[in-house]
């Protein structure tokens, strides 16, 4: 290592983080990104700022970071995605603009992700723990997924009434096609680390606790193939375009969307955020879990609805 | 962000984490309190919700005419929120604690610290600080207030609004309050206004936190 890359490697890890955890591998010339939000691993303003800050400081010294490989310091959830206590506050007070501005924070950082190929760096997303909407969304921008076997990912959005609006259209459509972009963004249900390799959304599924060593395999094997590896992600990008303009335009109607919120939608919402709360108390069951209850609930009324006063069933069953 | 309110919620956004990160708020709105400690916060809350009118009074009369706007919606505010503390202690006395005891209790230092704050910011600083103090007040209600609510009234067995009904009534009311605080919030276009309300709401989310941290 020359000693301007020496200098440019103390220049990233100097800054002062709260909600990062930084650490150099010099032999891959790896940078892991760790990210710990307390009490709720999920996309604030501060951790999004300081993601943003990590980035840039990476794209300031081309050719030091090979790879960059993120994952989470939270036991059991790799990122649970919007600040919800937020998105209640903002929707409440009707401001579409802070909306559009949170929003276009987290296309920012995808976007960084989706072109990291041109600064040369090659993306790892580990996920040890559960992905829920912009958590999910995030990883999808990775080169690379891997995803420990206890894994629960999905766009639980739908479920109050809203859809994930930070590329999970666009990267779940590139990954799987648009039946699978469908069926996940429409359904609201949740998927396990296999049914999402089945689907080609993660790349490798390794038994819970093995993604540490899985990922440095993964890392040797494309390092003697960087340059090669990059151009061909490169043209990918080119083959199968994902553009800025159309995940700024999705985020727009996300924002307008959820300033519509009803008071029943952001009670879920209010719902999920307290079930977050629980795990992190250490209750056995957490946001997947209430998900899974949402889920079930909004079946019987649908169920319920199909069987109604007048319908034949009914009468039938009177 | 671009608008004034929009800075208000990026710029005491720290301040609300810090505060919605409280152990012991975490778990209040996880799995409600004992009945004590809620008694402890209702009679810390009182204190905070009597002084509520005459620190808006205070601000009110000192809002500039430029301001003239600001201070309108404060008088309707203010007609709003009357009488409201006297919600608490039906609360207080729905759940235990007769009036003449919660009329008698004396504030922590905390809840003297933000109401102490709260005048002398609108007195000495900018009269616009209200809006800070508003601001916190009506976050905490609208976006904590409702699971709280429904974990007190889980954990107490508590039969309708009967003990809650402060928290649950202005967990509504101060979601629509929040949209018409934006409003005004983007009708000020002055600085010193500005870092007076960002200091208002970044005190009043500290204060408020550390009331619920030290409830004994």
């Amino acid at each position: 290592m020359t000693p301007s890359d020496q200098r440019a490697i103390e220049a990233i890890l100097g800054r002062p983080y709260r909600t990062l955890r930084l650490e150099w591998n010099a032999e891959l010339a790896m940078l892991r990104v760790r990210t710990g939000v307390r009490p709720i691993q999920c996309y604030t303003l501060a951790a999004m700022t300081e993601l943003q800050f990590c980035f840039d400081d990476v794209a300031s010294y081309p050719g030091v970071v090979r790879h960059l490989v993120m994952s989470s310091d939270v036991p059991s959830v790799f990122n649970f995605g919007g600040d919800l206590a937020l998105f209640v506050l903002l929707a409440r007070a009707g401001d579409v603009d802070s909306l559009r501005m949170y929003g276009r924070k987290c296309i920012d950082l995808i976007w960084w992700m989706e072109t990291a190929d041109s600064r040369g760096v090659h993306t790892v997303a580990m996920l040890q723990g559960d992905a829920l909407g912009g958590g999910l969304e995030a990883a999808l921008s990775f080169h690379k997924i891997i995803a420990e076997r206890n894994v629960q990912a999905g766009f639980p959005e739908v479920l109050f009434n809203l859809f994930p609006g930070m590329g999970a259209w666009n990267f779940t459509i590139r990954k799987s096609g648009f039946a699978v972009a469908n069926d996940m963004v429409l359904s609201g249900r949740l998927y396990s680390a296999e049914e999402l390799l089945q689907r080609g959304l993660v790349d490798m599924v390794v038994d819970t606790g093995e993604g540490e060593a899985a990922m440095l395999q993964l890392v040797r094997g494309v390092d003697p193939r960087h340059r090669g590896t990059l151009a061909a992600l490169k043209a990918r990008r080119i083959a199968a375009r994902i553009d800025y303009a159309d995940l700024e335009r999705i985020v727009d109607d996300w924002a307008h969307s959820a300033v519509q919120l009803t008071d029943r939608d952001l009670r879920l919402m209010e719902r999920l955020a307290r079930a977050q709360v629980r795990k992190v108390g250490g209750a056995d069951d957490g946001a997947i879990e209430e998900i899974k209850r949402i889920e079930l609930e909004a079946a019987w009324q649908a169920a319920g609805s199909r069987i109604g006063p007048s319908s034949p069933t009914t009468q039938s069953l009177n | 962000m671009s608008s004034p309110f929009g800075d208000l919620v990026l710029r005491t956004d720290e301040a609300r984490r810090q505060f919605d990160s409280q152990p012991v708020l975490l778990d209040a709105v996880a799995n409600g309190m004992s009945v004590e400690r809620y008694r402890a916060f209702l009679l810390e809350l009182y204190h905070v919700v009597w002084h509520f009118n005459p620190i808006t009074a205070a601000a009110a009369c000192r809002i500039p005419d430029s301001l003239r706007e600001v201070r309108y919606f404060l008088y309707e505010h203010m007609h709003e929120e009357m009488g409201h503390e006297l919600w608490v202690l039906n609360d207080l006395e729905a759940v235990g604690v007769p009036r003449a005891v919660a009329e008698a209790h004396r504030p922590g230092p905390y809840t003297l610290g933000m109401t102490g704050y709260n005048y002398w910011t609108v007195e000495h600083r900018h009269p616009a600080a209200v809006l800070g103090m508003l601001y916190t007040l009506e976050v905490v209600a609208s976006v904590y207030g409702g699971p709280f609510s429904s974990a007190m009234r889980e954990s107490l067995l508590l039969d309708g609004d009967n003990g809650i009904s402060f928290i649950s009534s202005h967990t509504t009311m101060d979601s629509e309050h929040i949209a018409d605080l934006r409003e005004i919030v983007n009708k000020i276009n002055d600085p010193v206004a500005m870092e007076a309300m960002v200091e208002a709401a970044e005190l009043n989310f500290h204060h408020f936190g550390r009331l619920f941290a030290t409830l004994p």
